[in-house]
């Protein structure tokens, strides 16, 4: 309960926090019911099951996206895409997350060599261009579902969770209010989960977030080049599907305006979400917002 | 991949132990040469390990590219028979795949050191992958460091204009719609501009880097049709890296608009642009280099697919045509390129900024 009033006070204090958090609900909302929404537009039929209706609709009062080149209606196919973009958000995001916070405590709390040795290598993972290695690892990879996918994008993404939040750690340490929980002979890992990690959530949260938005735009590209997970449709695989058909020219203006449209919306709201966090909680930075 | 940690720091405590005292008094007394010389073996250190991290992460990979070379080969009806074994070992052998793989990385690591050889080009053979990359990076250089550096200045001005001016409608709409954009991929705006100007208009080429009908040479035609060629391409990374330069320029504007200095500038009477280029700008743009330095590492993921595209025979068209080809050499060498420039960018940035700054000091 005190979390949430915590969460509310903090919404209401940055109005661009407010905006991306509902921009988001919406669209996992969205997401949460795509199946009933799918059910409702083939009313009866699966509208994704290939031949369903004919080919290349244009958007009309029945297919409100039309078709595409395999009779599969648009509306419902994106919607569904969304679902699963938003899902390989969420697994790279979790599992990044916990690693960089993970590394970040260990390096940041322990210090000394282990920090020396943890900093250096996150440092070299950074500058490793990532995109290249998780096209080889796809390319080789065949048939990968969307867990492997989240997991292989994690990989390349947890030093960023882990830079940040180590950061943090690091001024947090030196407090008053550490020393003092020190000094009562508070293990290290109660010092960690009640002192270090609450204060550490919004920044928790900004690694969450960069990593969510990281893998989805990873799983976007991966798809444009054709080395997806199989047997899922996520949006950069109608995106690659408009431009390898020639949706472009046909017409099919929506298969290839809404993927993009939602994804940048979705990016849009990510990233307020993520500088609105980062203004309410660095005094710095309050006001640079200029609302 | 993390079973190479220990040793780096290895490498680093020995390089530490072996300076001997005399050395570390003369070091004492020059911090800044101090600072260079361990900030140049930390360099070194990062670039071995992060080298080691790539050829290991590929060699791991399962796949036979020679396998994919001899089936290629025989499609071609090179051979029309089953490739025999000796032909297998001399491939083997060729791509430097032959041996376990610690000797597999140490001729690797000493080839590339001592030779700047990256071994022969699959695709290509016997090309060496190092010619193929040299090939198509003009075009990556050309095509990504203009488009880079006009969005750093273009972000920098309309960021600084926003964060001076700020509070006015039209920094209001840019600190937004940056904010919103910034995380685009720039692939996305690729598309757009690709329908709107290529396909709809029909105003703009949207593939290839030159028109095929003209040589290549140093002519007027050509160079005007790299330009127009690569209009589309570079306007992608450009519209998407000015809105996140924008957002940082400003984020780093405002705490320094409340400053003394700035307010004793206006009391004696200078100009509005006076005072925003020499005194409120000039304390931005030093970290902005910083990131630029870094952000060139993301500009080529980015770019992989800004190339792919547009079919543009830079390195991130060589890379993808590379993977579906299992060109290992190719791969790797590639990788290897965009570590050691973004490192080396970093450690330029690095070594080069206290001498521009003063107030920079990274020394203790």
């Amino acid at each position: 309960m005190r979390l949430l009033t915590a969460v509310l006070r903090t919404i209401r204090h940055s109005r661009r926090l407010a905006i991306g958090l509902i921009i988001l609900g919406v669209l996992i909302l969205l997401a949460l019911f795509s199946p009933l929404i799918a059910k409702a537009i083939g009313g009866g039929q699966d509208p994704i099951e290939l031949a369903a209706y004919d080919r290349w609709l244009v958007p009309g009062p029945k297919h409100l996206l039309g078709t595409d080149q395999f009779g599969r209606d648009v509306f419902a196919m994106v919607v569904k895409a969304l679902a699963v973009s938003l899902q390989i958000g969420a697994i790279a995001g979790v599992i990044s997350t916990v690693v960089g916070v993970i590394v970040a405590f260990v390096a940041g709390y322990k210090g000394g060599w282990i920090d020396g040795i943890l900093s250096t290598f996150t440092g070299i993972l950074l500058v490793i261009p990532t995109f290249p290695l998780l096209i080889a690892l796809s390319a080789y990879a065949k048939n990968v579902s969307l867990f492997q996918v989240g997991v292989m994008i994690s990989i390349f993404s947890w030093p960023f969770a882990a830079k940040t939040i180590r950061s943090q750690v690091l001024s947090l340490r030196t407090r008053p209010y550490v020393d003092l929980a020190r000094v009562g002979k508070a293990r290290d890992i109660e010092i960690i989960v009640t002192e270090l990690l609450p204060n550490l959530l919004p920044f928790i949260g900004v690694g969450f977030a960069s990593s969510a938005l990281g893998a989805i735009f990873g799983l976007v590209g991966l798809e444009i080049i054709g080395l997806g997970p199989g047997g899922v449709i996520d949006l950069g695989q109608i995106i690659f599907n408009a431009i390898g058909t020639g949706a472009l020219t046909l017409g099919a203006w929506p298969m290839f305006v809404v993927p993009i449209g939602l994804l940048t919306l979705l990016f849009a709201a990510l990233n307020m979400v993520n500088i609105g966090l980062e203004e309410v909680y660095n005094p710095r930075l309050r006001g640079v917002a200029g609302e | 991949m993390r079973a190479d940690a220990p040793p780096v720091v290895a490498v680093d405590k020995s390089q530490d132990a072996a300076s001997p005292s005399g050395v570390r008094a003369w070091l004492s007394r020059h911090p800044l040469a101090a600072y260079a010389i361990r900030r140049f073996g930390l360099y070194l250190v990062e670039l071995w390990g992060a080298l080691t991290i790539a050829f290991f992460f590929f060699r791991l990979m399962p796949g036979d590219p020679i396998q994919t070379l001899i089936q290629t080969l025989q499609q071609n009806y090179v051979y029309n028979a089953q490739a025999s074994t000796e032909l297998i070992a001399r491939y083997k052998h060729e791509f430097g795949l032959d041996g376990n793989l610690l000797t597999q990385y140490f001729k690797y690591m000493e080839k590339l050191i001592l030779h700047g050889d990256l071994g022969p080009s699959l695709i290509n053979y016997p090309t060496p992958a190092q010619t193929v990359i040299l090939r198509s990076l003009p075009w990556t250089i050309g095509l990504l460091g203009i488009s880079a550096v006009l969005a750093w200045i273009l972000g920098m001005i309309i960021g600084a204009i926003a964060g001076w001016r700020r509070g006015k409608l039209g920094s209001a709409i840019a600190t937004n719609l940056s904010i919103a954009l910034s995380h685009v991929p720039y692939f996305f705006v690729a598309l757009i501009l690709v329908y709107v100007f290529a396909y709809s208009m029909g105003l703009l080429p949207a593939r290839s880097a030159y028109d095929s009908n003209i040589n290549p040479g140093i002519s007027l035609a050509f160079i005007g049709s790299v330009l127009k060629y690569g209009l589309l391409p570079g306007l992608s990374i450009v519209i998407i890296g000015t809105f996140s330069w924008i957002l940082s320029t400003r984020m780093l504007m405002i705490p320094i608009l409340g400053e003394d200095y700035l307010v004793y500038a206006e009391a004696k009477g200078l100009k509005g642009s006076r005072i925003l280029t020499r005194y409120a700008l000039r304390n931005c743009y030093l970290p902005q280099i910083t990131a630029f330095g870094i952000s060139l590492g993301f500009i080529f993921n980015g770019n992989v697919l800004v190339e792919q595209l547009f079919n543009y025979p830079g390195l991130g068209t060589t890379l993808v045509t590379a993977i579906q080809q299992l060109d290992f050499n190719t791969i790797l060498g590639v990788t290897d390129i965009a570590i050691f420039s973004v490192l080396t960018a970093v450690l330029l940035l690095d070594l080069l900024l206290p001498l521009l700054d003063p107030r920079v000091k990274y020394w203790k």
